[in-house]
């Protein structure tokens, strides 16, 4: 196999895996499973429970006193698509003063070699949906979902539609909000009955092959994700999204709680970033610390994405926010796991059942406490190495001497 | 200069610009059989805490109880007011607007003249947002696009009026300097010097070099060695206040050659840079900060944004600490600020994943006591101990932990916040538009 051809790390690495003693969310029940034991094979979940052996041959990773879960799932970020944000050389995550929407695939970005992955993946992030931002179209392209080790980083190409209609966004289309909802409305109409031979983009409509992207993508059933903060402009969204057929994810949502029944009735996810409560714009200034807890409350399923990419290891940090204003525990690492796998169509990933992938993540303690850390990372059935350009600093100027 | 301050004085006036702050009278009370941070490196267990007239009275077991309001203390943790070295709440405010952006005077390289508390619009929300975190005291700093930057002051989290309401009592103002790229890359952008990081270098050396001057020609005239003073300068009056030890230096500063760079030209000039701030690569000179007395100002975790923060590890504040040298945990944001305490935990637990031993009550000197060392007031506030103000937070758990919140927060021994009831300062631009100023 290709362990022949690449040496002793990965053939190690490839060895089957036992996880035994530790107190185990499968994330099928709120109740762990104590001193329990995973079996890893083949890349995947072997086996779960508290009456396993674990085979000799397997590789042991002692879990006693620690606590156990799938690997967490960032669900926005430019992971793989900036290395440095100053250094416009190392950023990918968005097309300026070029004319392309909705077909930029941003998957063509990735690069597999960014240090952000390493550092995420020490913390125990093991999967993340990569989204391009709005550099000069509302409809920024369509985003990725990756893994953040193992063979493969592409799990899903054109996985979501990413768009945003805030008021930053509304400067695309002139400055106001109601030629952006218009815009976008009408395109996705032109784009449903879009034949490439007969379509002439006049002014500034979208080209041939935006449309072309638009019209697979209101046919595949993936979800599009806007960035919209203020509470007329979610339900303008919801109302669109109706309009067209289409699965909607709030992606920012500020006010989202002030229509979260209207959340709820449409089975739209919201997707949480940072603190959330600064009224730092006009569009937000409804937004507050327990957003989540009163979205959860009302039966809206909400998702966490770190609030820079850098630092989307801080995932588990701001889930324990929300559980510090109001959120049940077990939601939240539900949203890090399980909703979230859910929600970008990872289905074998975010629990811990025979057949899922072997994501799996050994916490010293509670993984939303901030003096936790992940003790073991394994991703797609391998241990991660717990080295990254930041821990290679920190030895070196451990003993400046 | 000098002389019309002593005018002002003379006429019995209060000084201009002089803080007008003064305590709310508060009854005194005393927080019952409670677990304490002391911001000074010692955790107290079941101890009370008695603050009378403002002021920390007494700490022990069982202190009288008589004529004093009980706050049980019970299962709860007390520490010192946090505070922040490094905030530009006031001016750079939410809403986060152009018309509202009045942090950076990004005109000249050098503007040391201009003093940030002149753009800190006291009604910002999210003064109260960092209070409900625990913030007593914040250090507001102008931006980094100058080499100069002009002079930052410290603030009572409290609310007010006018920015003079909110200013600390006594405490010095600060010159904000900034290195590294961005000097350089927003003024070389425009065509013009700095455009390099030896181009900041001479930058700094040229404006000592010209208030080493003006301060000979004030020092003739007071003498009576010269006929008049010199034509007032604004520019250099700060960077005199500097030189005279009345004015500290805040020097944001990524890199750790860069940094080295700095201590030679404090030491050419004659003045002392009190701190480092965003110094992410200080853990690769702790021993030479330690050595200089110069604290570092740290974010716990944030790296990567831009190419000199590209060596940021999350042990910094761990090593810093560790070399014996002054470590400060600073927020910059107005997200961060409201968790001092967790990014404290954070950069306090990074250290112990790599093997490292420090305790709780010694991190928690990184957000209170260090940072009152680093703005000048640590006489005054920064830990609980006898005889300094009572600017206190009650958490409702270790605030080492992601879930504690905070319950109580006292500034000069008066409940700003008290998160039971929800008090707390409702500023002018929350009023039935915020979450905040609805009506209940």
């Amino acid at each position: 196999m290709a362990a022949l051809t690449m040496g002793i790390w990965i053939t190690a690495a490839y060895a089957d895996i036992a996880i035994v003693g530790g107190r185990v969310y499968t994330m099928e029940s709120p109740e762990p499973l104590r001193n329990a034991t995973v079996l890893i094979s083949d890349g995947r979940i072997e086996a779960v429970g508290t009456d396993i052996e674990a085979p000799f041959d397997y590789r042991q990773i002692d879990a006693t006193g620690k606590i156990v879960t799938p690997g967490l799932i960032e669900s926005y970020s430019q992971l793989g698509l900036v290395e440095i944000w100053a250094e416009g050389t190392t950023v990918d995550s968005q097309v300026e003063e070029y004319a392309v929407g909705p077909s930029l695939d941003i998957s063509f970005a990735i690069n597999p070699a960014s240090t952000l992955l390493a550092v995420s993946r020490m913390d125990g992030v093991t999967r993340a949906v990569v989204a391009p931002m709005p550099g000069s179209d509302p409809l920024a392209g369509l985003g990725a979902t990756i893994r953040l080790g193992g063979d493969k980083l592409l799990v899903e190409s054109r996985a979501a539609l990413f768009g945003d209609v805030t008021s930053s966004a509304a400067n695309f289309t002139g400055g106001s909000r109601a030629v952006l909802l218009q815009r976008l409305n009408d395109a996705m109409h032109e784009a449903a009955r879009f034949s490439p031979n007969r379509y002439r983009a006049e002014g500034d409509e979208y080209s041939r092959q935006d449309m072309a992207a638009l019209k697979g993508f209101l046919r595949s059933g993936k979800p599009v994700v806007l960035r919209v903060d203020r509470a007329i402009d979610i339900l303008r969204c919801i109302e669109l999204a109706e309009e067209h057929g289409l699965r909607l994810i709030v992606l920012g949502g500020a006010e989202a709680w002030k229509v979260r029944e209207t959340l709820a009735a449409t089975n739209t996810v919201v997707v949480l970033s940072a603190s959330g409560n600064l009224p730092a714009g006009f569009d937000a200034l409804g937004a507050r610390l327990d957003n989540a807890a009163l979205l959860q409350q009302a039966n809206v399923d909400v998702l966490y994405a770190g609030s820079e990419t850098h630092n989307s290891r801080n995932l588990r940090q701001l889930a324990g926010n929300a559980v510090a204003h109001g959120v049940l525990w077990f939601d939240a690492l539900k949203s890090l796991t399980q909703i979230a796998a859910l929600t970008w169509k990872m289905s074998d990933a975010g629990v811990l059942r025979p057949g899922a992938v072997g994501d799996v993540v050994v916490w010293t303690g509670d993984p939303l406490e901030v003096t936790t850390w992940a003790a073991h990372v394994i991703i797609q059935g391998r241990i991660v190495r717990m080295h990254s350009r930041q821990t290679g600093l920190f030895h070196r100027y451990r003993s400046p001497d | 200069m000098a002389a019309l301050a002593l005018a002002a004085a003379a006429a019995g006036a209060r000084e201009p610009y002089e803080s007008t702050y003064e305590p709310l009278e508060a009854p005194d009370f005393l927080i019952a059989s409670t677990s304490v941070y002391t911001g000074a490196g010692d955790m107290l267990e079941g101890v009370d805490v008695r603050v009378e007239a403002g002021r920390i009275a007494a700490i022990g077991a069982d202190l009288p109880r008589d004529g004093v309001e009980v706050v049980d203390g019970a299962g709860r943790w007390l520490t010192p007011g946090i505070i922040d070295v490094h905030s530009h709440l006031g001016a750079y405010p939410s809403p986060a607007v152009d018309s509202t952006s009045d942090g950076n005077e990004a005109t000249s390289p050098n503007t040391a003249e201009v003093w940030v508390e002149h753009s800190v619009w006291p009604q910002d929300p999210q003064f109260t947002l960092a209070l409900a975190g625990g913030v007593t005291t914040l250090h507001i700093l102008p931006g980094s696009a100058n080499l100069f930057g002009g002079r930052g002051v410290t603030l009572k989290n409290v609310p007010s009026r006018t920015v003079q309401g909110m200013k600390f009592p006594g405490a010095p103002q600060s010159l904000k300097m900034a290195c590294g790229e961005n000097p350089k890359m927003y003024y070389g952008g425009k065509e013009m010097a700095p455009s390099t990081r030896m181009g900041n270098v001479a930058g700094y050396r040229a404006a000592w070099a010209r208030a080493v001057a003006y301060r000979e020609q004030r020092d003739a005239w007071l003498a009576g060695d010269a006929d008049a003073p010199p034509e007032r300068d604004l520019t250099l009056d700060t960077l005199v206040g500097v030189l005279d030890g009345e004015i500290l230096v805040q020097n944001h500063c990524y890199r750790a050659d860069e940094m080295a760079t700095m201590m030679d030209v404090a030491q050419e000039f004659g003045y002392k840079i009190t701190a480092f701030h965003h110094a992410v690569e200080s853990y690769k000179i702790a021993d030479l900060l330690a050595e200089a007395g110069i604290c570092s100002a740290m974010w716990s975790d944030w790296w990567g944004f831009k190419l000199e923060a590209f060596d940021a590890i999350p042990q910094n504040a761990a090593l810093v600490d560790a070399a014996g040298a002054c470590a400060i945990i600073h927020s910059d944001s107005a997200e961060l600020i409201q968790r001092m305490n967790q990014e404290a935990a954070k950069a306090m637990a990074a250290g112990w994943r790599m093997g490292m031993e420090i305790s709780e009550a010694r991190a928690m000197r990184w957000i209170t006591l260090n940072a009152a060392r680093a703005l000048g007031i640590d006489g005054e506030t920064g830990s609980i101990e006898v005889g300094k103000v009572a600017d206190l937070v009650l958490w409702s758990r270790n605030p080492f932990s992601v879930y504690a919140l905070a319950d109580v927060v006292w500034i000069d021994g008066y409940a700003y916040y008290d998160r039971k009831t929800s008090k707390m300062p409702v500023r002018d631009f929350d009023l039935e538009q915020t979450v905040r100023g609805m009506s209940r």
